[in-house]
This record gives C-alpha cells, structure tokens and sequence, in this order.
C-alpha cells in the first residue's frame, strides 16, 4: 500500500488507481460498443444478454423511483457496471482494485452527493428541493445536513474499507497459507465485490430517489 | 489511506466520462431498441386484440346470421309443410271426389250393361219363345185350327173398330176391289162363302176374290184387301210376337 504508484503529469498526479480505472472504462466502453454495433429487433444471444442485464438495472431502478427510473438510469447503471468491474479487478494478478483508493470512493460518493441534488433540483426546483431541509420544522436544518454529510462519507468510507480490507485480509491469507487456500478467498472476493457493489449502488439509488421525491405528497 | 486529490477528481471526470460513453454507446440505442421492440409487441399485441376483436365480431355476425337462417328455413319449412298439406289435402279432396264419380260412373256403366244384358237376354228368351211356339204350332197346326181361326176371322169382322169400318167404306168408289185370301191350307166352301158374305156385307161395291194356299201362314187366313191387311193366322201371331219382343229391346 504504502508503494503506490505515481506518474507526474504536472500538476496533476496520476496514480494507479486512475490508470486502473481507464483501462476499465476501456473495457467497458469496448464491450458496449461491441455489444450495440448490430442491435435488432429479434435479438441474439449476445444482444439479449446485454438487454437482460440493462432491464434487470431498470427493473430495480423502477422498482425505488418508478416515477424518475429512467432519469437517473444511466447514472445508476454506470455507477453498478463500474463498481462491480473495479471490484473485481483486484482478482488479476499483479492490479488492485481502484475502489481500495480512498481518493476514488470519495470521488464517487461526492458523485452521488451531487447527483442527488441536480436530480431533486431538476425535478422540483431549487425553492421546493431547498425546502424540504426546513421541514417538518426548521430546527432540523443541521441535522439534515450532518445526515447529507455523514452519509455521504459514510458511503466512501465503507467502500474503500471492505475492499481494502478485503485484499489485505486476502494477501496475508496468502502470504500465510501460500496458495493453499486461493479458490475459497477469490469465491470470497467475487461475493464480496458484488455486494459491495450492490449496496453502493442501491444507497445511491435511494439517495437520488428520495432527493426526487422527497416533495411529492405520495412519496 | 492516502488522499490524492488528483486522483479524486481525476476519478470524478473520468466517471463522468464512462458515463457519457455509456449513455451515448450503451443505454440509449439499447433502450430505444427495446423500446422499439416494445412497441413492436405492443402493435402485434394490438392487432392482435383488433383481429380478435373482428374475428369475435364476425363469429358473433355468424351465429346471429346462422340462427337468422334457422328461424328462416324453420318458417321456410313450416311455411312449405302448410303447403303441402293444404295441397295434400286438396289433392285428397279431388281424388275422394274422383273417385265417387268414377264409382257412380262404374254403376252406371255396370246398370247400363246389366240392363242391356237383361233386354238382351229377355230378347234372346223371347225369340227363343216365339221359336219354341212356332215349332209347336207347326207340329199342332191343322185344318181344324185354321177353321176355328176363320170362323173367328168371320166373327171379328162383324165388330170391326169404327176406323176399320170407315175404311172399307171408302172403296166403294172402286169399280173392281180385289181382294187375295191366303191360307195354309184349303179353304173349305163353306168357309168361303161365309167369309164372301161377310166381305160383301163390309164392302158396298164390286169384289174381286182370288184364293191362295200359303204354308208359311202355319195355320189361318190373311186377307189383303188393297192396301189394308187382316190376319187370322199363327204366322203373323208368332211376328207380332216377334216384334213384341223387339219393341221391348
């Protein structure tokens, strides 16, 4: 940990996180270009895999904020399909995953952070979206920004702590045990990466859903 | 546990970035193609339903028109069973009353021909009968007889009918009457001269007697006085007889 890698691109500091990450979004794109060159009405089986992973996204999007699924689709889903890839890109030898950086979780929960609050502007206003931190009454103004703040570094702080303390616990496995027990701790890992994932997303979802609903009277 | 702040936002923009592939590579033409498709099912589903629809419709329209058509050739064939029994009936009627004219014409036709057959055979009995009594009155025919049947001759003509009388009366006015007395068989004397006088007596004026011998007469006389007749004799019986007999048929 403590030998990061750095390149020096004037100010700014590239780290192996970002290099990581880039070859991810790589990847990502790639597959998605690769996967929507040919779309068709009847589907093939590649097409109906990517369709499949898209609706189930959609499904549980819609099944939180039925009413805005669509709006915050590509956020959440880009948010899953990332995670889920960073996650697991520590299982290659010799790469670590960019969510252990506690630089990449805080800049995506500073994503959701903000997200939350363009989604519940834009659909309510700046006036009704700000009003909802004065009620029920507006004694309740700080604790609703404590709540805004501690969840959001609550959500970079559990992140990089499972994932970094996921590969340590897995490196001193096998540092102690060899390659005696490899199989148990990478089924350990995928579990673990997905529903670190999982609960990244699914908290982003409802912050963004609740950001957006928070005015309307049957929410 | 370090903070980069080169690598937070380096992170926040290249998260923005992936997104904006993604959204531009991935999300959109995916979710326009399953929308499309969407649509697509939504349309068959539709026509599907109109189709279904139309095909209810029809089928409805069918059994209506069908059942339309069953209460139509069920009145079509009640109608045409009516018809027929009014004709059937009718046809009956003609036939019953065909057939009892046919009956009385067959009585009548049947009476007709009993009737003729009646005439005929009574005909047939009465030639047979003038037969039978000409051959007895051959076998019994005599002198004697003829005298008895001349001596009644003579006897007649003593109460001839007013018309007879008158007649006789008319020829008078004859120079010469000639009158032919026929017999079978020779007359005696005595019989003509009763049978002269009796004639003279009738007639007031010239006669002229002729006598003949007529077997055919069987027994008796037959007096042709011109165009007047008299018979006394078994042949012009049994004739009259005869022709009583045709007067009959």
């Amino acid at each position: 940990m403590e030998n990061e890698f750095y390149v020096a691109l004037g100010l700014l500091m590239i780290s192996g996180s970002i290099i990581t990450t880039w070859g991810i979004m790589l990847v990502i794109a790639c597959l998605a270009w690769i996967s929507t060159r040919h779309l068709e009405r009847l589907p093939d089986s590649v097409q109906t895999t990517v369709e499949t992973i898209v609706s189930a996204i959609d499904e549980a999007i819609l099944a939180v904020a039925p009413q805005h699924g669509r709006q915050i689709l590509p956020f959440i889903a880009t948010l899953w399909l990332f995670l889920l890839i960073a996650n697991l890109v520590g299982l290659i030898p010799g790469l670590h995953s960019p969510t252990r950086d506690l630089s990449v979780t805080c800049a995506l929960a500073v994503l959701v952070f903000f997200s939350a609050h363009w989604f519940g502007i834009k659909n309510l206003g700046l006036k009704n979206y700000l009003r909802h931190y004065l009620s029920p009454s507006p004694i309740l103004l700080p604790f609703h920004l404590i709540s805004e703040l501690s969840r959001t570094l609550a959500l970079a702080i559990r992140l990089f702590g499972n994932i970094m303390s996921l590969e340590m616990a897995a490196m001193l496995i096998l540092l102690v045990a060899g390659f005696l027990a490899p199989i148990p701790i990478l089924m350990l890992h995928i579990i673990e990466a997905l529903v670190q994932a999982y609960i990244f997303g699914m908290l982003a979802l409802i912050y963004l859903a609740g950001a957006m609903q928070s005015q309307q009277p049957n929410s | 546990m370090d903070f980069n702040v080169s690598t937070f936002f380096l992170e926040i923009f290249n998260f923005l970035i992936l997104l904006w592939v993604l959204q531009r590579l991935f999300y959109k033409p995916l979710l326009e193609v399953i929308a499309k498709r969407k649509r697509f099912i939504d349309q068959t589903v539709s026509e599907a339903n109109t189709t279904r629809q139309q095909a209810e419709a029809l089928r409805d329209q069918y059994q209506n028109r069908q059942q339309q058509w069953e209460q139509e050739k069920q009145a079509a064939l009640d109608s045409f069973n009516q018809q027929i029994e009014a004709e059937r009936t009718l046809q009956l009627n003609k036939l019953v009353t065909d057939l009892e004219d046919e009956k009385q014409k067959l009585q009548v036709t049947v009476s007709r021909q009993q009737e003729e057959f009646k005439m005929l055979a009574e005909k047939q009995a009465l030639k047979n009968g003038a037969r039978f009594a000409a051959l007895l009155l051959q076998q019994t025919a005599s002198e004697e007889l003829e005298a008895k049947l001349t001596s009644l001759l003579i006897d007649k003509l003593s109460t001839l009918p007013d018309e007879c009388s008158s007649s006789l009366h008319l020829l008078k006015t004859e120079k010469s009457i000639p009158i032919k007395i026929s017999s079978a068989y020779p007359l005696p004397n005595e019989l003509r001269e009763q049978l002269e006088l009796k004639l003279n007596a009738l007639i007031d004026g010239t006669i002229n007697i002729q006598y003949f011998q007529a077997e055919e007469l069987i027994a008796g006389v037959r007096i042709d006085i011109g165009s007047w007749e008299l018979n006394a004799n078994l042949q012009h019986e049994l004739s009259a007889f005869a022709e009583l007999a045709d007067e009959i048929v």
